[in-house]
């Protein structure tokens, strides 16, 4: 029987996420997308952003990805800046984004071919990518051949691949069912507890967050700015049992408190 | 050390796929079906054709019988000139068909590629795309001459277009969080481009090329109508002004026949290098 255990050692060294006094305008003239952001993420903290649709999220997400510039302030990961293809970050989305043209295999071997990594070594770490994730039976067959669940589990392992310090995850698990979407938020939620990456969540889901973080960051919209930071002092390991507990429905009532005002379609 | 035990969680996706039910087929998706009922309408059309030029429904003047037409056929496969206009038209229009493919492909892949070459080039591929380019065979019958070179021109310039355009769309069809995702590895140009942009484009692409040589081999035959002293296409033309009807039919059934077999070969290449379609 597999267990992540045999399948791989721990990491526990997620790297210190900042922001200080971001600025990010889009446009010139407009109001900011995010207006002094002021964060700090503790290794291997799994954080969650939530706020109504536009409040900057996955702007955010983009900015520690290096993938765009922001006019002022401060944003670091460890002790660099942002930038693409940094292999100390895991970067993942909505959709699986799988290349229909490679095997699921393939799919999770993708990073390593792009950084030029190959041999034996690279091959154990792929099967185990894809042991850990569950998907050994599916390993030769083409995304096409996947369920929704199974696809984002390929694109959670090509996440994980160069075993990167910290994973952005904008809202994963969404375009799943809601089975799925628990289902697959807690598994990962396990992967998280046992690696210690530092993972920064983006979620509509309100119990998906309480459920996975250690703290929920609240955005409100026009401009994105923070308007509560949630502490979830759940036991860890999650179970699934905790959304009957009192202070599961208190911290998930406190975060939409927080956001009642800022946008009727997220509460 | 803690170990967290992930293969003994029930699997959501697993458990959500039911398990596979013998599915029932209709005799419609069975082979033998989609065999069988294409040979029946052949056939009754052949059939009624025979009939109605044989009860003297039609006139047989301008309408031979089917019969006549496979004799026709038959009589004139065992001749050299009957060949000899075979080979020219379809070197005429696999010429054609080079040219014209390559040259869309190298267009198509910079005015995909490269913004300056969309906003230059693009309403003049949209203005050609709608013009009739049929009408240009008498221009390149003037230019180019009563030989070969006419009917290749004239193939080239109608199956560029098809390429042209499905090779600009099948690189724009290039998925944006795919390009995101390349960027967060840090991909360089040629990386992004072999392993991305490419296999993207090429299935798209290669549908435009299919396209391409069934119009090849229509523009080497609009050539040949216009102007030629070979080829099938003249054979077309001259049976019908002697009045041979049935031989020009025949030559007509032979030419549908080489485009279905132009179109079986290149779609078993697609087939080759195109596996990861479905
Ligand atoms: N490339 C861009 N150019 C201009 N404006 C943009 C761009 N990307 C996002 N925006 C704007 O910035 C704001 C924040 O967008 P962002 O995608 O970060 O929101 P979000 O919080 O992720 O929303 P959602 O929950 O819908 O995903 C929105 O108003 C959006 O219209
Ligand atoms: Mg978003």
């Amino acid at each position: 029987m597999a267990s992540i255990a045999e399948v791989r050692e721990p990491v526990l060294t997620g790297e210190r996420i900042t922001l200080h006094r971001v600025h990010k305008t889009y446009s010139a003239g407009e109001q900011p997308v995010l207006k002094d952001i002021n964060l700090e993420i503790e290794p291997g903290e799994l954080v969650s952003l939530v706020g109504p649709s536009g409040c900057g999220k996955s702007t955010m997400l983009k900015i520690l990805a290096g993938l765009i510039d922001f006019e002022a302030g401060e944003v670091a990961i460890g002790d660099q800046q942002p930038q693409e293809g940094r292999r100390d970050v895991g970067f993942m989305l909505q959709q699986a984004v799988l290349m229909p043209w490679r095997s699921v295999r393939e799919n999770v071997k993708l990073p390593f071919d792009i950084a030029g990594l190959k041999g034996q070594d690279v091959e154990d770490r792929v099967d185990q990518l894809i042991e850990l994730v569950g998907l050994d039976h599916a390993v030769e067959k083409s995304p096409w051949e996947l369920s929704g669940g199974m696809q984002q589990r390929v694109s959670l392992a090509r996440a994980l691949a160069l075993d990167p310090k910290v994973m952005l995850l904008d809202e994963p698990f969404s375009a799943l069912d809601e089975f799925k979407r628990e289902h697959l938020g807690l598994e990962f939620t396990h992967m998280h507890e046992y690696m210690g990456k530092t993972t920064i969540l983006v979620t509509h889901s309100i119990p998906e967050a309480v459920m996975m973080s250690d703290r929920i960051i609240a955005l409100g919209a026009h401009p994105g700015r923070v308007v509560a930071d949630v502490k979830v002092d759940l036991p860890r390991p999650r179970t699934a049992g905790l959304v009957g507990t009192s202070r599961f429905q208190e911290i998930a009532q406190e975060v939409r408190e927080a956001l009642v005002g800022e946008d009727g379609s997220i509460a | 050390m803690t170990t967290i035990d992930t293969s003994a969680q029930t699997r959501a996706d697993e458990v959500l796929v039911p398990a596979p039910r013998p599915q029932k087929r209709s005799f419609l998706d069975s082979t033998p079906a989609k065999v069988l009922l294409p040979a029946i309408v052949l056939a009754t059309a052949i059939g009624l054709w025979e009939i109605s030029v044989q009860a003297g429904l039609v006139n047989p003047i301008t309408v031979p019988a089917a019969s006549d037409t496979f004799i026709a056929l038959f009589e004139m496969m065992q001749t050299e000139y009957f060949w000899a206009a075979t080979w020219l038209t379809l070197q005429e229009t696999l010429l054609g068909f080079a040219v014209g493919s390559s040259l869309g492909l190298v267009i198509g892949a910079l005015t995909g590629t490269f913004k300056v070459f969309r906003t230059a080039i693009w309403p003049f591929v949209v203005a050609f795309q709608n013009t009739p380019r049929v009408a240009l065979a008498p221009v390149f019958l003037t230019w180019f001459g009563f030989g070969m070179t006419s009917k290749v021109v004239m193939a080239a310039v109608i199956c560029f277009f098809p390429v042209v355009i499905n090779t600009v769309a099948g690189l724009a069809s290039v998925d944006d969080n795919a390009r995101v995702l390349f960027r967060t590895y840090g991909a360089s140009t040629p990386q992004t481009f072999f392993k991305l942009t490419l296999p993207t484009a090429a299935p798209i692409s290669f549908a435009g090329i299919k396209t391409a040589l069934t119009l090849a081999l229509l523009g080497a035959i609009v050539g040949e109508f216009v102007g030629a002293a070979e080829g099938l296409g003249v054979l077309v033309k001259e049976f019908n002004f002697q009045l041979e009807v049935a031989s020009g039919f025949a030559v007509v059934v032979f030419l549908a026949v080489i485009g279905l077999v132009l179109y079986g070969l290149i779609e078993l290449l697609e087939r080759r290098l195109i596996t990861w379609q479905h």
